[in-house]
Formats: structure tokens, C-alpha cells, sequence
């Protein structure tokens, strides 16, 4: 069964001259364990589909489905709440908390959810994500990559069952991109997540199962990456 | 609680400043209430000392007891379990170069207003007083004494008791012919049965008496009715509930300041799900915290400036009204939050984050 689907989902901002039809008649579905990345270029409509798909923002027409749940009339905090649960997000902006060191960025989901990461495993993520040195630190001692890393192990941590990543390696180098594909692809497959991530960079489509292109909201199934290409 | 503490944590200065505040309006509250119920004492502590339930007067003194007569044989028309005749009036008293404004109350020895004495011994006789031991800071003595304004009468001070001043003026305990001899003078045997009032202790007020001539007054009235005793407990009261509004708004300023500052961050942890609950408990977490510290280091400041102040400041520091007073400032802070705890809630995640 898809974990999330979008159906006839529409998002339109403004209205008469002024109308921008950010998403157009949109259908979309995603099953566990798939890896999917979306590409397009700037102002195509990718972050808007993110968020809707992550119920951020309510389509303007069609339905949201996340796990079973149909999102679209539900109230803010019922979808904080699926947030919560079900959703991990990697933002284009940094999301980290500014007066939290990078452990206790981790340990204020422990506040306010269950199912988050064992000790273990979140040692074995910031091996990873190159980041067991910076435990201790506060966001503005970190630079942009580090940052970067630090978010995508905070929306790793909480065990989602759908990470949305809007260009998770924006400021990465292309090793430490190459790491992070990696890592986001085993964690899809080993524990049967869904993720989709936003990205400019054709080069690391390859990790993924399956490519979308958005051209003007328009959100269209590229042709399956040729496993060869990678190596 | 852990994000508003490690969020102190990591801005110590931002968070010292708003307590230090919360300080200092509680210190000022503190002292304050300490003002108010040392200006309470000085006109009523002489009045508690009896422990009354009430008291007769004429009804055309309107409560006040100076300008009420009566008589002695005015007694049968009075019902209680215990009854004490009170005669009062008012003098300066001069012991040398010492002057003092003094209430002097005439007595029956056996009655139950007759005070402890804490030093020295009761009156025995003429014109012998047991006095205020406030006069004893002024530099009066036992064996003093004391000629008094209004007659040639001369009163000796031979003992001493505690808490005994009656609006304001220390209080001198004699006999009821004392009292009759500085108050007519050569008229005093004329007029050996005038006394001002009757103290009471009694569950029944209300039938007390039936003569339409004496008024029987609740001793809580009785004491809102002294002279400026009501007019200067609002007057401080009313400070004190006004400084329960600053503290509020300041609180709520600085918070407000501080969530603005804040919203893109609370939004992105709505982002993530994290709850409008658990977020606006967090500030008000935040806001106990200072509160708490500022007003507890408050209490402790005004204990540590009332143990140095001179005797002649009238503060006394009633701790159960002191923790009434410091709670209500930690109430009124976190109300101050609420402001903030709005702001929080309307926030918009995807604006927020700037998507
Ligand atoms: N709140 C909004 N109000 C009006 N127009 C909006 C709003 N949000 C997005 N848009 C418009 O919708 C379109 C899609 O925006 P979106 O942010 O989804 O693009 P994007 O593909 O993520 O671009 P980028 O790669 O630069 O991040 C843009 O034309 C944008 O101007
Ligand atoms: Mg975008």
C-alpha cells in the first residue's frame, strides 16, 4: 500500500492576473522503501509539492494521504501531530535550534515523541554523517555543510516513516553529497522508509529508484536511472 | 522545561537582565507590604493587645473613641462574657529634653486589657504607668517622670510592655483614676465614673446592648475607623497592586520581544510537528523560572535590608503576606506570558520556514 499519495492535488497563489499555479492537477504515490528524487528547476514548484506532500500547506483542491490518513481536512494540530509521527523534514533553510547543542537538538524529539533512534544507532549516524566531533556544539559554532549534516541526522533520528529533504546537500561537497545519498538510500532500504529529496543535482539521481521532473508545476515521471551510470 | 533551560542557559545575560527586573519590582513589593503592615501596627497594636471582639461607644462618637463619653452605671445595659471600661486620651509627654506624643488608657488592673509587662512592674497606685516599650527607644526609662501637656499631673513609669502604641501614639497603662486625675484635673472626683468605651469579648455582638445611646463595633471596624488607618492602607495598597501590573507588562514586553525575535524558529519546530502545547509551555516554563528566581532573591534582599534598617522605620515583615504577595508576582508574570504564548500559536510553519 503507498505510503503517501496525492490525489488531483492542485495549488494555486493569488488570484486574476496575478494567479501562479505553483502545482498543477497532481497525482502522485510513493511505496515504502522507495528512494525518489524530485528535479526541476528553480520555481518549478518543487518545495510547494514538498509541502504539501508533508502537510505543511493544504492544496488549494484534491487530497493529501499520508499512512492511511487523509490529511487534507484535518486540523492544524492533528497534522502537527502526523508531522510528528510520520514526517521528517530536511529544509532548504537551516532548522536547527540555535541555543540547542547538536546532541540536544536530538534529545528535544526525545521530548516530545517516542520511536526516535537508540543510543546506538544515533552514535553510528553521526559516524556517518562525519559529525561525532561536533556533538557539543552549538549551530552558529558549525559551518554551512556541518549544519546541513546536522539536520539531515536530527530528521533521520526521529525514524520517520517519509523523509522530505528540499536540497539536502546544497552545501555539501560533492564526496560528502555522494556520503549522504548514500546513507539517506540505506536507511530507506534497511528500515522500509520512503524518501523523497529535492535536488539541482542531476549526478546524484542515480541513488534514487525513481525521478520525477516538476517544469511549471507540472510534476512528470523521468525515465528509471540506468544502474551503470553510477560507476 | 529543557528547551526554556537550555535556552537560559545559552543566553545568560538576556535572562539575567528581565530577573534582575522581576527583582527588583519584587523588592520594592516586599518592602512595601512591610511598610503597610508596619504603619498597620503603629495604629493598631495596642487595639490587637486587648483581643477583643468589639467594642461600645456612644452612638453619636461615630466610632471614634475620643469623642466618646460615658458613664460607669451605662455597664448594666451591657451583656458579654467579659467586659474591660477603657477611659483614652491623648498628651505630650516630656521626661527632661525628651518629648513624646502618648496615648494614655485608664484601666481596671483585673480587667482582661490589662498588657503583660515585660520589663519592670504594673502600676500600683497614683499616677504610676506601665508604658509603651517603643517610648524605651526614644530614651525613656523606668522611674521617669513624665509631665504631661495638659495638667500638672506628673506620671512615673514603672514598667514597661510590648506592642502598645494606638494610632501612632505609645500607649501609657494606669489606673482609671490616673486617668480621671490628668483629665479633670480638681474635677476628677466629680467625674470618677467617665470612661471613653467598653472593650468585649463575645460571640454575640448583636445583642450586646438595647440602649439606643451606645453602639457596639465590630473591632475590625472599630480599627478601620482610626483616624487615617484606612486612607494609608490603600494609599499603599494601591502601590502594591499597581507594581503587580508593572511587573506583569514588563514581563509581558520582554517575552513578547523575545518570542518575535523567535518566530521563525518556533516555526520550524512546528515544521517538525512539534506541538503549539508543548512549545507555550515552554515559555511559560521559561517565565516560572525567572520569576521564581527574581522574586525569591527579591524576599531575600528585603529580609537582609530589614534587618539593618534604624527601629524608627515602621516595617514589619509579615511572611505569610510576603509569600501571598511573591506568588501573586509569579502569577502575574506568567499571565504576562500569555501574550507571547498567542504569538506563538499563531505562527505559520510554512512561513516560517520560508519554503
Ligand atoms: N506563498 C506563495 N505565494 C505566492 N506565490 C508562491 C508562494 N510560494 C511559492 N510561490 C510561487 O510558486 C512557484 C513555485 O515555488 P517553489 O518554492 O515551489 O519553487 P521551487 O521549485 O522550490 O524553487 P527553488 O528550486 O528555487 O527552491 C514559484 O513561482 C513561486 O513564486
Ligand atoms: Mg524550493
Amino acid at each position: 500500500m503507498a505510503i503517501l499519495e496525492l490525489k488531483n492535488v492542485k495549488k494555486t497563489f493569488g488570484t486574476g492576473h496575478k494567479k501562479v499555479e505553483a502545482l498543477k492537477e497532481t497525482q502522485f504515490t510513493a511505496e515504502k522503501g522507495e528512494l525518489i528524487a524530485v528535479i526541476g528547476p528553480s520555481g518549478s514548484g518543487k518545495s510547494t509539492f514538498l509541502t504539501i506532500a508533508g502537510g505543511l500547506q493544504t492544496p488549494s483542491e484534491g487530497d493529501v494521504i499520508i499512512n492511511a490518513n487523509n490529511i487534507t481536512d484535518m486540523s492544524e494540530k492533528k497534522r502537527s501531530k502526523i508531522r510528528l509521527k510520520e514526517i521528517g523534514f530536511i529544509l532548504q533553510a537551516s532548522n536547527l535550534v540555535p541555543f540547542l547543542t547538536v546532541n540536544n537538538q536530538m534529545k528535544l524529539l526525545d521530548n516530545v515523541k517516542k520511536g526516535n533512534m537508540t543510543k546506538q544507532e544515533l552514535e553510528q549516524l553521526y559516524e556517518d554523517l562525519g559529525i561525532s566531533d561536533l556533538r557539543h556544539k552549538y549551530p552558529a559554532d558549525l559551518s554551512g555543510g556541518e549544519r546541513q549534516r546536522v539536520a539531515i541526522a536530527k530528521a533521520l533520528y526521529s525514524n520517520p516513516s517519509i523523509l522530505l529533504a528540499d536540497e539536502p546537500t546544497a552545501s555539501l561537497d560533492s564526496d560528502r553529497a555522494y556520503e549522504v545519498m548514500e546513507l539517506l538510500q540505506r536507511e530507506t532500504k534497511n528500515k522500509n522508509t520512503t524518501t523523497i529529496v529535492v535536488t539541482h543535482d542531476t549526478r546524484l539521481i542515480s541513488y534514487c529508484d525513481k525521478v520525477y521532473k516538476m517544469v511549471d508545476g507540472d510534476i512528470k515521471l523521468e525515465a528509471k536511472p540506468v544502474e551503470e551510470e553510477i560507476h | 522545561m529543557f528547551l526554556a533551560w537550555n535556552e537560559i542557559k545559552k543566553n545568560k545575560l538576556r535572562f539575567l537582565l528581565i530577573t534582575g527586573v522581576l527583582m527588583l519590582v519584587s523588592y520594592l513589593v516586599f518592602f512595601l507590604s512591610g511598610l503597610a503592615s508596619g504603619l498597620e501596627n503603629l495604629n493598631r497594636e495596642a487595639v490587637d493587645k486587648w483581643q477583643g471582639d468589639g467594642i461600645v461607644l456612644t452612638s453619636e462618637s461615630d466610632k471614634s473613641m475620643p469623642q466618646s463619653s460615658m458613664t460607669l452605671d451605662q455597664l448594666d445595659d451591657i451583656e458579654a462574657d467579659n467586659v474591660a471600661v477603657l477611659g483614652q486620651l491623648n498628651a505630650i509627654a516630656t521626661s527632661g529634653d525628651i518629648k513624646a506624643n502618648v496615648a494614655i488608657f485608664g484601666i481596671e488592673k483585673d480587667e482582661f486589657i490589662m498588657p503583660d509587662v515585660t520589663e519592670g512592674e504594673a502600676f500600683n497606685g497614683e499616677n504610676e504607668v506601665i508604658a509603651s516599650d517603643s517610648l524605651k527607644e526614644e530614651g525613656f526609662q523606668i522611674g521617669d517622670e513624665l509631665e504631661l501637656s495638659s495638667t500638672d499631673e506628673k506620671l512615673t513609669i514603672v514598667g514597661f510592655t510590648e506592642d502598645a502604641r494606638f494610632n501612632a501614639a505609645p500607649v501609657l497603662y494606669g489606673e482609671m483614676a490616673t486617668f480621671h486625675r490628668v483629665k479633670f484635673g480638681e474635677a476628677a472626683e466629680q467625674n470618677d465614673d467617665q470612661i471613653n468605651g467598653v472593650v468585649l469579648r463575645t460571640n454575640d455582638l448583636k445583642s450586646v446592648t438595647d440602649n439606643e445611646d451606645l453602639e457596639t463595633i465590630e473591632m475590625e471596624e472599630f480599627i478601620q475607623n482610626l483616624p487615617g488607618y484606612t486612607e494609608q492602607n490603600l494609599t499603599l495598597s494601591f502601590m502594591i497592586y499597581f507594581l503587580f501590573v508593572i511587573s506583569s507588562v514588563i514581563v509581558a514586553i520582554f517575552l513578547y520581544v523575545l518570542t518575535v525575535q523567535k518566530i521563525s524558529l518556533f516555526g520550524v519546530m512546528k515544521a517538525q510537528g512539534i506541538s503549539n502545547g508543548y512549545l507555550s509551555r515552554s515559555v511559560i516554563a521559561q517565565t516560572f523560572i525567572l520569576a521564581a528566581v527574581g522574586v525569591a532573591v527579591g524576599f531575600g534582599l528585603t529580609l537582609l535590608t530589614g534587618a539593618f534598617l534604624p527601629a524608627a522605620v515602621p516595617v514589619s515583615f509579615d511572611i505569610p503576606t510576603m509569600l501571598l504577595y511573591g506568588l501573586v508576582l509569579i502569577v502575574v508574570a506568567i499571565l504576562g506570558a500569555v501574550f507571547s504564548v498567542l504569538t506563538i500559536v499563531k505562527i505559520d510553519p510554512l512561513k516560517a520556514i520560508g519554503g
